[in-house]
């Protein structure tokens, strides 16, 4: 899996979930996903349980603090290096 | 019987976490009359009445320390700004009573005159004239105490859930209001005529002016990019055994700028009043610091919360070192929700999820520390404070 096709992924899942408008000027890969208030708390866990089942990665507490994971291309890098086992 | 004490070691507590343990300790229960952690030794000291249960205080004390144990994932550190400026070496709260500018009416509850009262309305008219007038801000005013539906909506319960002073009315029965007033004028009032007789709880004193923003624009569709709305407030914590001078009230006095709207103007608005609040503190000249912060989330995932809060940088304080106290408050707080309230109360703008954010000045306490630091003498305080004093008294 490359960082590109793990964006798309998350991102389909995002827009879906958290019912992102498809003409929304603001939405891309390097928007801050909870600063601009499309994940709340809550959808941070629905998130995190859709990565890992879908990408056979774990996420743990620590990682949170250790990694960005606030973006869609941050979350999509993360993904990579933990499936490649750099993280 | 006689008084008991309790020695505990504290370890695995980060330092920078034994404050907020100190804080927490004082829900312990009410057995416990007293408690220190000495600095040298790491153990702390806990005094209970007698009687105590010994056993179950060990247990609760075991699960706090817990909660504030070392975590894989740390807290942030982020220094912004910091300042030194000489500060006098003098007990200024005992002055404070001994002049009358301040006077003690119940835990946590003060009366101000003089030039605490002054000190306290220029600080507001700063915040007013300088923070809110920039970002037109449309005054609001509301009611003192707040619905616990609201509360519960904001998560106030399950994160302080030790703050909350709720308030209810006697039962609306022409008998229980006739026994009340009776057993009153027979012999004169305390708390244990109210039992039995207390309406259903609705409301509690506001823990927090902003919260009263969000209800009341609960449902609403804003007009890009968002509103920016201003208020002030006296707001109630109770905080057990904490309180103390005018650094740590039960009662006290909030004003805050709120901003409601687009990411991008709420970010930006509080990117400048982030600006704005380090120029202010360079201008009064005060012994501070401006820093990431924490809430002192009353949970047992307070760790992950705290982090959490800090990581994201949601939460800066302005602290300002009291002298007396060896210790420093925060008077202004910087605070992101991202879209915890929009979302809460269905808040929108242009179609979308709203973001929130505010800062608010703790007004009692910024008095007290100005003249912890500075003295009671306007003519001793850094110019540009002085300055704006004498502005202010001059209007």
């Amino acid at each position: 899996m490359d960082k590109a096709n793990a964006a798309k992924i998350i991102e389909s899942f995002v827009r879906q979930r958290f019912q992102v408008d498809q003409d929304d000027p603001d939405f891309d890969h390097d928007l801050h996903l909870f600063d601009y208030g499309y994940v709340d708390s809550f959808g941070a866990v629905e998130l995190t349980q859709f990565v890992e089942v879908t990408f056979a990665v774990k996420i743990g507490d620590a990682d949170f603090f250790l990694y960005p994971l606030n973006t869609i291309n941050e979350i999509a890098h993360f993904v990579v290096q933990r499936q490649q086992g750099v993280i | 019987m006689t008084a008991e004490s309790l020695r505990v070691p504290v370890t695995d507590v980060d330092e920078g976490q034994i404050a907020q343990l100190e804080y927490s300790l004082a829900f312990i229960g009410d057995d416990v009359s007293d408690y220190q952690i000495d600095p040298e030794d790491g153990i702390l000291r806990v005094e209970l009445a007698p009687g105590a249960d010994r056993d179950d205080i060990r247990q609760k004390i075991a699960r706090l320390i817990e909660r504030y144990a070392a975590r894989e994932f740390g807290f942030k550190e982020e220094l912004y700004f910091e300042q030194e400026a000489p500060v006098v070496n003098e007990n200024v709260w005992q002055q404070l009573l001994e002049r009358k500018w301040v006077t003690e009416v119940g835990q946590g509850h003060v009366v101000l005159r003089g030039g605490a009262a002054r000190l306290l309305h220029m600080i507001d008219n700063v915040a007013v004239n300088r923070f809110a007038v920039a970002f037109g801000a449309e005054t609001e005013v509301y009611p003192a105490t707040i619905q616990c539906t609201t509360l519960d909506q904001c998560n106030h319960f399950t994160s302080f859930p030790e703050h909350l002073d709720f308030v209810a009315p006697l039962q609306s029965d022409i008998d229980v209001l006739k026994a009340f007033a009776d057993d009153v004028r027979n012999g004169e009032w305390s708390s244990n005529l109210h039992e039995e007789r207390m309406a259903t709880t609705e409301f509690a004193i506001s823990p927090s002016c902003c919260y009263h923003c969000y209800e009341g624009m609960a449902g609403w569709d804003l007009r890009p990019p968002g509103r920016c709305v201003t208020a002030i407030l006296g707001c109630h914590r109770y905080e057990g055994m904490n309180h103390r001078t005018l650094s740590r009230l039960r009662a006290f006095t909030m004003r805050e700028v709120i901003w409601v709207g687009h990411p991008k103007f709420v970010i930006g608005a509080r990117a400048k009043a982030d600006g704005m609040i380090v120029e202010l503190a360079r201008r009064w000249g005060l012994h501070c610091s401006y820093e990431v912060a924490n809430d002192m989330f009353f949970t047992k995932d307070y760790a992950v919360k705290a982090s959490f809060q800090r990581q994201q940088e949601a939460k800066k304080e302005l602290r300002l070192i009291i002298p007396q106290e060896d210790t420093a408050v925060s008077v202004i707080s910087s605070n992101f929700h991202a879209g915890s309230f929009g979302s809460a109360f269905d808040i929108t703008v242009g179609g979308r999820p709203a973001v929130s954010a505010c800062i608010g000045f703790g007004l009692e306490r910024f008095a007290y520390a100005i003249l912890s630091q500075f003295g009671l003498d306007p003519d001793g305080w850094p110019e540009g404070l002085r300055r704006d004093y004498q502005a202010f008294r001059s209007q």
